[in-house]
């Protein structure tokens, strides 16, 4: 089974078999908006004796999500966009060496814009405030959105 | 068009690279548990299903479920739920702390068999492990392989034992895919091509048994390992292993290589558990036939690496530094933390040497005779402007700090001077003792960065020279005080004398008389002033009604003040003495020298009767200051300079 925790994507019968044999590998796990790109090489139609890339784009479109996923009163979101670029950014530092030292440096550009995402990231915690009534009185209460993300330890 | 330029430029790229980037999509999945398990009939299985132990991960829904044509059917959870068709029968308990959750499953029936999922948070969202439930009549079961979850980068430690019949077989440890099994490590010293520095196959207690230890584990590693005695596929027996690789932070854990520039140095980090704070911990070069121990925490050096290498414990981190310095291009290879204690985490990281400049730089080999002074200087490059800086003696249980001195002006400066960056140990008289290695390095933040080893030999030489030195060096000092002592000025000469009577107390004797030597003098000096003072003293008494200080004072004035002052030969003296003393030094030689010449001139001053005159008049002024108690702070010139009439007697 493939990973496909992206939050609130709909079931989906995953048809990966697990051990597939292949050196399939990740080149895209973008939990933000729940893309997956693989790739393997593959024999070509043309010519059986050629191998060729072959990239596996996989899309999970959260019908049920809102326009701003951290407000469930929102209106229900109508417009997915996917952009390749924006899905093979790599902004996480990884380390290079240079001249005998090893740095930490980043891989791509623009990685301060804002992303907004269709999908819950699981290692992160999402709140909200809701209305509620109390003796009478309307308070804006604290509530957590994804209870299993926002511990402490 | 856009996928065909990318399926061209994709193709260029090595496989190598891609496997080191990016994870196998086989090992994305980071739940993992047995393929297969098999149960008897009535009988009952255990599975136990591992996750990475992130927060979330911990607190989450974990489940059990059973795959259908419409999903995967819960039948336990940590939910509370439970299907009712297995009402008392199955049981999920969560252990967060160890990785993992185990689920029981009682009396088997035949319809229990089939594809269950064991996972964590909803069921079907990919967060799940493929379990197939085998239930058998028996009486035989197959036992499964046996799991392990290790993390990406940490060391997999694998024990496998089969008896004293196999005391004499060759063993092995062999990774199984598509061709067959592939050699990892066996007795023979073969050594699979990606492993090659990073396994060590061991064997040990009782008779039969080994552990084989692979460190720096990659995506690549996971899969269905053999380990056995014998040959694969032919002869002997053996164990199936599978070995999962998961990730639980972004964050990468310890460097897997580290550049090192020829002839400077490097530092490695061994990380330990914290329980085992006993057991002896060392460091050790991979070499085909086992691992060469270099250094170890109780003491132990290689004498190869003798003056090149020390340990640094830090219990804090639960880590301890190695620094090796002197690098030379044979240094290369994989280095190993390693443990007496065999089931402990063993880690290893490759060294690279590169042409390079070392950062600090200095004199590597110093020869100085027994007694002499000696300086051990490093020069620091910009760099390490912001490090703390240090000199350390090297013995084989470390490398002792020394007190050394920052030839950089400290202060508010913000940019870095290109001269001037030395740190300077010196020995004011070097002994037989001192011979060794010595270390000069750069730490921040107690992280230990570079070093620079210098090996100081002393020759056996005379001890009658550095007795001299000795009292050279210690003079300025003692007479650096005398200047604000009104003695001194009372009689120039007599300081002068005072100073011979030193150097030539230094000639005869060295050692402790020479305090007493110049002692002695000074203690005539002022037995001879105190004296002098009593009679000036009386004979100021007797003569104050004949003098009208007051119809004195109105004939003077400030000019007159100014010219007695030129005419006072001692005045010169005194004000060169505040201005010019300087403790320590050749500077001192040379204002002891003044007195003695303006004593010369103020005898040649006297000659007239005129400036005998002036100068007596000077002296009844500072005389009468005196008497009325003498203000002695307002100005120190009148007060260190009393009447030159000394001269005259």
């Amino acid at each position: 089974a493939f990973l496909t925790d992206c939050g609130i994507a709909y079931p989906v019968l995953a048809g990966y078999p697990q051990n597939s044999g292949d050196d399939e590998h990740v080149l895209v796990n973008n939990k933000c908006q729940c893309v997956t790109v693989t790739s393997r090489f593959v024999p070509s139609k043309d010519n059986p004796d050629e191998e060729i890339l072959e990239r596996n784009i996989r899309i999970l479109v959260p019908l049920k999500a809102r326009e701003n996923i951290s407000d469930p009163m929102s209106p229900l979101r109508t417009t997915f966009v996917y952009r390749m670029t924006e899905l093979c950014r790599k902004c996480d530092p990884v380390e290079i060496e240079l001249g005998g030292e090893i740095h930490q440096a980043q891989q791509s550009n623009f990685c301060d814009e804002p992303e907004t995402c269709y999908t819950y990231d699981r290692d992160k915690c999402y709140t909200t405030t809701f209305p509620f009534l109390y003796h009478g009185e309307i308070r804006k209460v604290p509530a957590v959105l994804t209870p299993a993300s926002c511990y402490a330890d | 068009m856009t996928s065909l330029a990318f399926i061209f430029l994709l193709a260029l790229l090595p496989a190598q690279s891609t496997s080191r980037r990016y994870l196998p999509k086989a090992a994305s999945n980071p739940v993992f548990g047995p393929r297969e398990v098999y149960g008897l009939l009535k009988g009952s299985v255990t599975v136990k299903c591992f996750y990475p132990p992130t927060s979330v991960n911990r607190h989450d829904r974990k489940y059990w479920c059973k795959e259908s044509t419409t999903g995967c059917t819960t039948i336990v959870s940590t939910s509370g739920y439970t299907s009712p068709g297995f009402q008392g029968r199955v049981s999920l308990i969560d252990y967060p702390l160890a990785k993992y959750f185990q689920i029981n499953m009682t009396e088997l029936t035949e319809t229990d068999e089939g594809t269950y999922q064991c996972g964590v948070g909803i069921n079907g969202r990919g967060l799940s492990h493929k379990v197939i439930l085998d239930v058998s009549e028996g009486p035989h079961v197959p036992e499964g392989a046996e799991l392990f979850y290790v993390k990406l980068h940490s060391t997999l430690t694998v024990s496998c034992s089969f008896g004293k019949d196999y005391e004499s077989e060759r063993k092995y440890l062999c990774k199984l895919d598509k061709g067959g099994c592939r050699t990892v490590v066996d007795t023979y010293q073969k050594y699979g091509e990606d492993y090659y520095g990073r396994v060590i196959l061991s064997n040990t207690e009782p008779a039969g048994s080994f552990s084989v230890a692979i460190t720096q584990m990659g995506w690549e590693d996971s899969g269905l390992y053999v380990c056995g005695a014998g040959v694969f596929g032919e002869r002997g027996v053996s164990k199936e292993l599978d070995v999962h690789v998961y990730e639980e932070t972004k964050v990468p854990q310890g460097k897997t290589t580290i550049f090192g520039v020829k002839g400077s140095s490097v530092t490695f980090e061994c990380h330990y558990e914290p329980l085992r704070m006993s057991s002896v911990k060392y460091w050790c070069k991979w070499r085909e036939n086992g691992c060469a121990k270099i250094i170890d925490n109780a003491g132990f050096v290689s004498p190869m690496y003798e003056g090149r290498v020390a340990m640094y414990d830090n219990p804090q981190n639960n880590t301890y530094t190695i620094i090796l310095n002197q690098l030379k291009d044979s240094d290369k290879g994989y280095y190993w933390c390693m443990t007496d204690k065999e089931n402990e985490q063993q880690s290893s990281t490759e060294l690279k040497i590169i042409e390079g400049q070392p950062g600090l730089e200095g004199k590597k080999e110093v020869e100085a005779q027994v007694g002499s002074r000696v300086d051990l200087t490093c020069s620091y490059p910009c760099k390490y402007y912001s490090y703390q800086k240090y000199w350390c003696k090297w013995t084989n249980t470390g490398c002792m700090p020394m007190p050394a001195s920052d030839q950089r002006q400290t202060g508010m400066d913000v940019s870095c001077d290109t001269d001037n960056k030395t740190v300077i140990l010196n020995f004011d008289s070097v002994a037989k003792t001192d011979q060794g290695w010595y270390w000069c390095g750069v730490k921040r933040n107690s992280l230990f960065g570079e070093t620079m080893a210098v090996y100081l030999e002393v020759t056996g030489g005379s001890t009658a020279d550095s007795g001299l030195d000795l009292l050279d060096i210690a003079e300025p000092p003692s007479h650096a005080e005398p200047p604000s002592h009104a003695e001194d000025n009372f009689i120039p000469q007599g300081r002068s004398y005072s100073g011979a009577a030193a150097s030539k107390s230094s000639d005869e004797s060295h050692g402790p008389n020479k305090l007493v030597l110049i002692l002695t003098p000074i203690g005539a000096v002022l037995l001879i002033l105190v004296a002098v003072f009593a009679v000036f003293k009386y004979r100021q008494l007797k003569r104050s009604d004949l003098v009208s200080v007051g119809s004195y004072r109105t004939n003077i004035s400030m000019s007159d003040f100014e010219s007695v002052k030129e005419y006072s030969a001692s005045n010169n003296a005194c004000v060169k003495e505040t201005q010019e003393t300087q403790i320590g030094g050749d500077e001192f030689i040379a204002t002891e020298a003044t007195p003695e010449s303006a004593a010369e001139t103020k005898k040649a001053k006297r000659s007239s009767k005129e400036d005998a005159d002036l100068a007596y008049s000077a002296f009844l002024l500072t005389s009468t200051s005196i008497a009325q108690g003498g203000p002695g702070e307002d100005s120190a010139a009148p007060d260190a300079c009393p009447p030159n009439w000394e001269g005259q007697i």
